[in-house]
């Protein structure tokens, strides 16, 4: 008698792991909770989402206004200035929450009557290490949201691209928590590590490209004063760490002791440190522009509305614009660039053999630094948190406390940056639905033989521009504001040019898709 | 290995000499004897993997992302199909033909059942004739529909995948409505059709194809003349025509190496003699209709071919559903069911090439021998000829191109 | 096992000893096994999955399962640990980093507040420094020198952001950590004779690291206590990007040449040894 154990009967039950399960059950008690809501209401749900994150920002500003004017402002009178804004000094921790609501009461107004509750909430905020560790928490949680929404977001594109719906079933309102339900179950799927595989490596590989990219949000300015850390050179730390996550893949690849992964890793790195220097050098033009490495500098340079943009600045940030959005897609590995996860060349790539929550790490990875990579473009090119009006056209208004809410919503503020990111996050899944793949020559090419002298001449025009624009002629002012709308003018026109066609496309979709598509399939 | 063999082209009335299939085993134990260089990697691509269309399985020798050798693998859907036609009547081995190449059953069909008509001297109908084409050539889009999706698929671009497959359900409704399968229909047999056409069917077809003929245009826009498509295919695993007749490659592969080589113009059976059509064929880029980097019998011509025989397709669909004559669907059965002390070998053009059915009978209702010569076997015999030093990503571009159907290839 | 019997009355199985009879090795059949024997043996290799694919909790969750938690902790421990790191180890400075934008263009930043949790940070990032360092010595196998390298760089990288030179650090995450590092590992994936490769150097090799290394401590001692020492109490002038700059165009110009044309030749010479290679 011989035992052979057979394929369909596990050896032993799989384990999930202590928190998997409540992890997993509380998702679930949320979910059950809100998707009767969200089934009937989604639109107001939609709405107010939106305006109720607005108004959590706006209170947020408001709040910390106070308390510094208040609070630290009172405390600060009597201490070293410099040292009194460092929770690390003992000036400020002598304000008990009696003293904080003694602050608001003379400050009178509306809060006064509630002044001693107030007093207890705000008196953490004067500390530094509560506003981190709120900071931290709010980023964190964006962090978790824009992978799963971006992902979600990609389905529904992909799916009308395609004639299809996407996901339409879980939650009830166009599939809006699929995504939830996916993390779920890759939580709850067994961990499996293929033999042979260095164990440890195999392991830490996710994290080494998961942390990187939920490091670049601490220095990723959401507007003005929406920055967890203001660094000065918040630019070339963001591409440092992006470039750390290189060091996953190719830890994933090679560990994972399969030859095809070992393909994804070298691709990888071979494609990310050719790319990262067109990006490094185009995303230095802005740079040459505005003369700080700061992106808050940077983007406060570009607050006099659509004009004042540092893509319509001259004929050469125009073009490094172009060149580093093709860089970008490279070096965040969106097609027509993801030859390292080639699924019908590598089967997956560096992640063939990753599978439940170390392959959505990958995934989290991925579609964070997409983001953060719109942002960069955004920020460095596109005018960040300001809005296409020139902020100066707000400057009559008055000092209210509703009219500066709307100046800041109206003129600039986080929202019309993460507008911009999502158009960017739109574009990238356009042209991924849309393009087919580049082989890795041609990959080398396009960067050896063409995007790195462009991005090197653009430089230097950039900076003979620049140099040129710095001597007081009033002949080339002149130049440098004509050159400056028309440009700006093509870019309105491209801009004007996504409604329109989409109108048009819109009006004609009978004509376009034909009537046996609409009669057959409700998607299109 | 090195006679010169010369034959005439029929068409176009050139000679062409070319030799024979040069051997192309290499000897795979090299690698356990320690002779392989140790910058080299074998890697088995396949029989489970996303681009080998079903079970292939390629062993690739890469240096890098080089492939200096690549070795296809086959059998892993054996299943006796030619075995189990010697021991049936030919009328009950009809369901199987379906399941060879099981995206275009319909020609599958017509080919048994020509062989099975031509031995026992049946004389189909011109109504089922008529059938017969549209059919075949409906299921010729239907193949080819399949083809250009997975072969963007297999290139990165997933979307014409599914516009693809979207076209490729209408025509699988009207097959559905025909004969109530959707994959292997069975509905061509011996001696006509199982049934006739339902009523308003060609109402429908007539709908179907006024709605897919501009859609080519808009395969073309998306992925045809896309720059990235035709870079990564043009001048991609080049067939030379010697090589091609010297594979014995059959259909749109042979057609893209620039002969005019179509059983439908050549030896017309089922009365394709009456259809009028052109027979596409690869053609150096540069011009107006075909953009530069192309070259004929790349990659980029193969798929191309494909796009233009939709075209044709449609063409012939339109001509005999006008001349569409009234009658029988089938001929009158015969009594007999014995197969005369005989043998016929009939080919057919399929999607993929020449589809050839061998049939001996020996005086009892089931044949002696049934043997098919399918046009994916012999196609996929040119994979490691044309797949030495080249890149990785180019190998699914050329299997992809030549299109196999593995059902087919071990039968 | 319901399904571990006797394997000739299982019709799956034999199919199974058949496909494997079919595909015997002759190394079996030459260690004198028969037929059938290599065939059962084939069998369960092929179809014993956990051989192939074994879960991660074995094995270890058996001797400790409260560790397993700390599966499911490590992403978040990993992201707050190195959180702190960054939040508040360039953060004694950049609090007040709002208020130094403008005088950085003038060179002078404010001064750095020391305190426990910075002196804990910097002893936590040296020991990491010095244990990664270590780890690329001791390591054996090529990745994992890399992966230890990786550690190490940026530990440094921390380090440099600890003493509020933020540029520095940054430039160290983006050259070294990212750059270099990465082309080291290509480099040695391409060229050795396999990316699973070993690194086992002679015994000689060994004795001139030795010395050279030695040397090296000999002569960083050497300077570490010829140096006075400023205190820490303020950031020396000239850290801040602009300072830099400023000074590397115009005190330190031709170093920086010279160092620039040192790549240039190096860059051209590998041109021409990778040309020379056809």
């Amino acid at each position: 008698m011989t035992q052979i154990s057979v394929p369909w009967q596990p050896t032993q039950p799989v384990r999930y792991g202590l928190l998997s399960r409540p992890i997993v059950g509380v998702a679930v008690f949320i979910y059950r909770m809100a998707a009767p809501f969200v089934r009937r209401f989604p639109g107001p749900i939609l709405i107010g989402a939106v305006v109720g994150v607005c108004l959590i920002v706006w209170l947020h500003a408001l709040t910390y206004a106070y308390v510094d004017a208040r609070i630290l402002g009172a405390a600060s009178v009597s201490a070293d200035p410099a040292a009194a804004i460092s929770w690390t000094s003992p000036g400020t921790w002598g304000l008990p929450p009696s003293t904080v609501a003694a602050l608001i009461e003379s400050a009178g107004g509306p809060a006064a009557a509630w002044s001693s509750i107030l007093g207890y909430l705000l008196w953490p905020l004067q500390f530094s290490l509560t506003r981190d560790l709120l900071g931290l928490g709010g980023l964190f949680g964006l962090f978790n949201l824009i992978p799963i929404y971006t992902i979600w977001w990609e389905r529904k594109v992909a799916g009308r691209i395609q004639s299809r719906l996407g996901p339409m079933r879980v939650g009830g309102w166009h599939g809006w928590s699929q995504s939830v339900a996916d993390g779920i179950k890759l939580i709850l799927k067994e961990d499996l590590i293929p033999d042979g595989a260095d164990r440890i490596l195999f392991r830490a590989a996710p994290y080494f490209a998961l942390v990187p990219a939920g490091l670049a949000f601490l220095a990723l300015p959401f507007g003005a004063a929406y920055v967890f850390r203001e660094l000065d050179v918040a630019l070339v730390f963001i591409l440092g760490v992006l470039g750390i996550e290189v060091v996953g893949i190719i830890m994933a690849g090679w560990a994972s002791n399969n030859k095809w992964s070992v393909y994804g890793a070298m691709r990888e790195a071979c494609q990310m440190v050719s790319y990262e220097i067109p990006m490094g050098m185009a995303l230095l033009i802005p740079v040459v522009s505005v003369g700080s490495l700061s992106l808050s500098v940077i983007g406060e340079a570009q607050s006099e509305g659509w004009f004042s943009w540092l893509v319509f600045s001259n004929p050469f940030t125009f073009v490094a614009f172009v060149a580093y959005f093709i860089a970008s897609l490279a070096s965040c590995k969106r097609a027509p660039f993801d030859l390292p996860e080639a699924e019908s060349e590598l089967v997956a790539g560096f992640h063939t053999e990753y599978s439940g929550l170390r392959w959505a790490f990958f995934f989290f990875a991925e579609y964070a630094v997409m983001f953060i990579v719109g942002g960069l473009a955004s920020i460095l090119f596109l005018g960040g948190w300001n809005s296409p009006f020139p902020a100066s056209w707000g400057a009559s208004w008055s000092d209210g406390i509703l009219m500066q809410g709307l100046k800041g919503l109206v003129f600039n503020g986080p929202i019309w940056f993460v507008a911009k990111c999502v158009f960017f996050l739109y574009v990238q899944i356009w042209l991924r639905w849309t393009l087919p793949r580049i082989r890795i020559d041609q990959v080398l090419y396009a960067c050896v033989q063409v995007l790195l002298p462009l991005t090197m001449l653009l430089l230097l025009g950039n900076t003979l521009w620049v140099w040129a624009s710095m001597s007081d002629s009033p002949a080339w002012a002149g130049v440098d504001r004509i050159v400056t709308y028309g440009l700006g003018l093509i870019g309105l026109a491209f801009a004007l040019m996504f409604p329109a066609i989409a109108a048009y496309g819109f009006y004609f979709r009978r004509r376009l898709v034909g009537n046996l598509v609409q009669d057959a399939m409700p998607g299109s | 290995m090195h006679q010169a063999i010369s034959t005439v082209n029929p068409m176009a009335d050139t000679t062409i000499e070319f030799e024979a299939a040069p051997d192309v085993l290499i000897d795979l134990d090299r690698s356990e004897q320690g002779d392989l260089r140790t910058e080299e990697m074998l890697i088995n691509m396949g029989p489970q993997h996303p681009s080998t269309h079903g079970v292939l399985r390629i062993v690739l020798r890469t240096d890098g992302e080089m492939v200096l050798e690549a070795i296809p693998h086959i059998g892993y859907l054996h299943r006796c199909a030619e075995k189990i036609g010697e021991n049936l009547p030919p009328y009950q081995y009809i369901p199987y033909t379906d399941r060879m190449d099981y995206l275009a059953g319909m020609n599958n069909n017509q080919g048994f059942a020509l062989a099975v008509e031509k031995l026992k001297g049946i004389e189909v109908p011109a109504r089922a004739q008529a059938i017969r084409v549209i059919f075949a050539e409906l299921n010729r889009i239907a193949s080819h529909l399949v083809s250009l999706g997975t072969y963007g698929l297999d290139m990165g671009a997933f979307t014409p995948f599914l516009y693809c497959f979207r076209e490729r359900e209408m025509i699988l409704d009207l097959f559905e409505a025909a004969c109530g399968a959707r994959l292997t229909y069975s509905y061509l047999t011996i001696g006509g059709t199982t049934q006739d056409l339902p009523e308003g069917w060609v109402e429908r077809c007539r709908e179907f194809l006024d709605y897919f003929e501009p859609k080519i245009t808009d395969y073309n826009n998306l992925l045809s003349f896309n720059h990235i498509f035709v870079k990564r295919t043009g001048r991609v695993g080049v067939i030379s025509l010697e090589d091609a007749i010297a594979f014995g490659l059959t259909g749109p592969v042979l057609r893209a190496s620039g002969i005019r080589w179509d059983l439908r113009k050549i030896m017309p059976y089922d009365g394709y003699e009456k259809y009028e059509f052109d027979v596409p064929i690869g053609q150096a880029g540069g011009t107006r209709e075909i953009p530069h980097g192309i070259e004929v019998g790349d990659c980029w011509s193969r798929y191309y071919v494909r796009v233009l025989e939709m075209t044709q397709s449609i063409r012939i669909v339109r001509q005999a559903m006008d001349q569409l004559p009234s009658g029988d669907f089938v001929a009158p059965k015969v009594k007999n069911l014995k197969l005369p002390d005989d043998e016929v070998y009939v080919e057919v053009e399929n999607p993929r090439g020449q589809l050839g059915f061998y049939v001996r009978g020996d005086g009892s209702a089931i044949p002696s021998r049934v043997k098919a010569r399918g046009p994916s076997f012999c196609n996929l015999s040119i994979t490691s000829h044309i797949c030495r030093n080249i890149m990785l990503a180019d190998v699914p571009a050329i299997i992809g191109s030549i299109d196999v159907v593995m059902g087919e290839v071990d039968r | 096992m319901p399904y571990a019997n006797d394997v000739n009355n299982d019709l799956f199985l034999n199919r199974m000893i058949f496909n494997a009879m079919a595909n015997s090795t002759h190394r079996t059949r030459a260690e004198g096994l028969g037929l059938r024997d290599a065939a059962l043996i084939r069998c369960a290799q092929t179809f014993d999955h956990s051989r192939r694919l074994k879960p991660a909790a074995q094995g270890r969750a058996k001797i400790f399962p409260a560790l397993d938690c700390l599966r499911w902790l490590n992403p978040v421990v990993g992201l707050v640990c190195l959180a702190v790191l960054v939040v508040w180890g360039p953060g004694a400075s950049s609090v007040a980093a709002a208020d130094t934008l403008a005088s950085d263009v003038a060179g002078v930043t404010q001064a750095v507040p020391g305190g426990v949790l910075e002196a804990l940070l910097f002893y936590l990032v040296a020991g990491t420094t010095v244990i990664s360092s270590l780890g690329v010595c001791i390591a054996k196998n090529i990745v994992r020198m890399a992966v230890w390298l990786f550690v190490a760089l940026g530990s440094v990288a921390l380090l440099y952001l600890l003493l509020a030179a933020n540029f520095l650090g940054a430039i160290q995450l983006l050259v070294y950590s990212g750059g270099t590092l990465v082309l080291l590992i290509f480099g040695i994936m391409l060229t050795s004779k396999s990316p699973w490769v070993r690194f086992e150097p002679h015994r000689l090799e060994l004795l001139g690291a030795a010395v050279i290394c030695g040397a090296l401590l000999v002569g960083l001692c050497a300077a570490l206590t010829g140096t006075t020492w400023h205190g820490m109490e303020e950031v020396m002038p000239g850290t801040s990007v602009a300072a830099l700059g400023r000074r590397l165009l115009t005190v330190y110009l031709v170093p920086f040449e010279v160092a620039g044309v040192l790549l240039m030749i190096v860059m051209v010479g590998a041109a021409h040894l990778a040309r020379q290679e056809k």
